[in-house]
């Protein structure tokens, strides 16, 4: 299968190599979290909601000198195209969670809220290619929107290869061709990775070009989230009447 | 878990009592309806229904299937419904099942009638397409993102918005020379028909506190409630299922008293759904 047509460079979706898909953000979907953001790259859809920081409920869980930071991921069951019936916990959940906790927890500011608790949830409305980033961009909003301090903003995007061609943010189609597959999560302004994933084996010399488009996927992610939440931001300041 | 002080609790109650809730609404009164079709392209058919800060998905898959051998002339429906730890961090893990089952429970008590699928207040004889042989199969799945009380009301309304947005899809039927033979089932891409919808019915919740009852609570409400009778009724005032939660016991003449209420409530529900219907209808298409 071909998915880079050779005689146009364009993908099966009509995106140039080095295009991403449409993002979008919102803040504020979930009115009973402390801090919530919806977050969409095409046609993957996910909600993150933030609760915390707040009294650690499980005592044996606190930590004396910085705060306990806990995920879980979970994926509707209408969100993929063949409706499934999934059980809670299953191991790529488990995975994807803990991923997303380890990514998170490098960017907050963990030591300026000791005995507390922050609960980030993650729901997949749709998926269709790059839930992990998506899930990444709509948790940072989220930690955003609750206030919690943080570092840094920290985005994700993903990019591949195939047909001889590194692409940029994978959907489902180029995702599941067999492809490498590099997740990077990275601390936009300091310009530090926090994740790297990699599936599959892709040559030295290729794989710095690859991660290098991710990294550029990033930082565009990066600029539009500071978009939102600057627009996020004067409305509030509208709203209080300044 | 709603923590509130003695202040607040005496403060529902009084207002309650005077008929002049938190936020504004008489006993009687929903909060305002969002409603959103077309939210999972994915799905046959899909809504989001937003009430006050309440805010749940309901999408609805048609697969083929086999009929049940008990009602060779029926489709089937099952509904699903998932409470998401972003609506609260109690439904983390297993936390939310408890109350994903007794939603699920309630709701296909009020759609899908009694064990023999008769009297449903979805139209199961029209998911059939060869009778014993082929049916439609349709999950309705629903998913709470935001909770903040009256889930079952909102739940109900979503699944009537999102069969009314629902395509089927048109099939051609090749029966085959013996009647024994597995019909061929050609499923077209392009043509849907339209649920019927007009039979769906819709559930008003009306939730007792202290002495009087009120509709639509918010979860502050709902925390100080001592039992919440949920009624489905339809378009002719018909009542499809009933389901009683909380722990106090109810006088009988009461009961048939809130019964009118929500039967008298449920027909002003209908149309306020109409008209949001018909206007996320018209939304979509631009």
């Amino acid at each position: 299968m071909e998915y880079v047509n050779p005689l146009t460079g364009f993908r099966l979706d009509g995106r140039r190599p080095n295009e991403m898909r449409q993002i979008r953000g919102e803040i504020g979907v979930v009115a009973k979290a402390d801090g919530s953001a919806l977050f969409e790259m095409g046609n993957t859809k996910v909600i993150a909601a933030v609760y915390g920081p707040r009294e650690v409920q499980n005592k044996g869980q606190q930590i004396n000198n910085r705060a306990l930071v806990r995920c879980e991921y979970s994926m509707a069951n209408f969100s993929t195209g063949d409706r499934r019936r999934r059980p809670k916990g299953d191991r790529r959940s488990t995975e994807i969670s803990l991923v997303i906790r380890q990514t998170m927890e490098a960017c907050i500011l963990t030591h300026l809220l000791p005995h507390s608790q922050i609960d980030i949830f993650v729901q997949v409305l749709q998926a269709d290619g790059g839930t992990r980033s998506a899930c990444i961009n709509a948790a940072t909003l989220a930690l955003a929107d609750a206030g919690i301090p943080m570092r840094d903003i920290v985005t994700s995007c993903s990019a591949g290869y195939l047909c001889s061609t590194p692409l940029l943010d994978l959907n489902y189609i180029e995702d599941s061709a067999g492809g490498p597959d590099v997740t990077v999560g990275m601390l936009a302004k300091m310009d530090k990775v926090t994740l790297l994933q990699m599936d599959a084996k892709l040559p030295m010399d290729i794989f710095e070009n690859v991660m290098q488009l991710a990294i550029e996927g990033c930082k565009a992610v990066a600029h539009y989230i500071r978009e939102v939440l600057l627009e996020h931001t004067k409305q509030l300041e509208c709203h209080r009447g300044a | 878990m709603v923590g509130l002080s003695t202040g607040e609790k005496r403060f529902i109650h009084g207002g309650i009592a005077q008929d002049l809730r938190s936020d504004g609404r008489k006993r009687l009164h929903f909060r305002p309806f969002c409603v959103e079709t077309g939210v999972i392209p994915q799905a046959n058919g899909s809504a989001r229904v937003r009430l006050g800060a309440t805010d749940v998905i309901v999408s609805i898959k048609a697969e083929l299937g086999k009929p049940s051998s008990f009602q060779p002339d029926k489709g089937k429906v099952a509904i699903f419904v998932d409470c998401s730890p972003t609506a609260a961090p109690e439904f983390e893990g297993r936390g939310g099942e408890e109350l994903s089952s007794e939603l699920s429970f309630a709701l296909e008590r009020c759609f899908l009638g009694g064990k023999t699928g008769a009297g449903a207040g979805i139209d199961l004889s029209s998911l059939i397409i060869v009778e014993g042989k082929v049916c439609w199969d349709l999950y309705i799945d629903g998913l709470v993102v935001s909770s903040d009380g009256n889930l079952l009301d909102a739940l109900a309304a979503a699944i009537k918005v999102a069969l009314s947005n629902t395509g089927i899809p048109k099939v051609n039927v090749d029966l085959g020379p013996s009647p024994d033979d597995q019909p061929e089932v050609d499923v077209s891409d392009e043509e849907f028909l339209q649920f019927d919808t007009s039979g769906v019915p819709v559930v008003v919740t009306l939730t007792k506190v202290g002495r009087h009852y009120i509709v639509d609570a918010t979860l502050e409400e709902e925390s100080q409630m001592s039992s919440a009778v949920s009624v489905s009724v339809n378009r002719h005032g018909h009542i499809c299922g009933l389901t009683k939660r909380g722990g106090a016991g109810l006088d009988p003449s009461v009961i048939l008293d809130m019964i009118s209420v929500a039967k008298h409530v449920s027909q002003n529900l209908i149309s306020v759904l109409d008209s949001e219907i018909a206007a996320a209808e018209a939304n979509a298409k631009e």
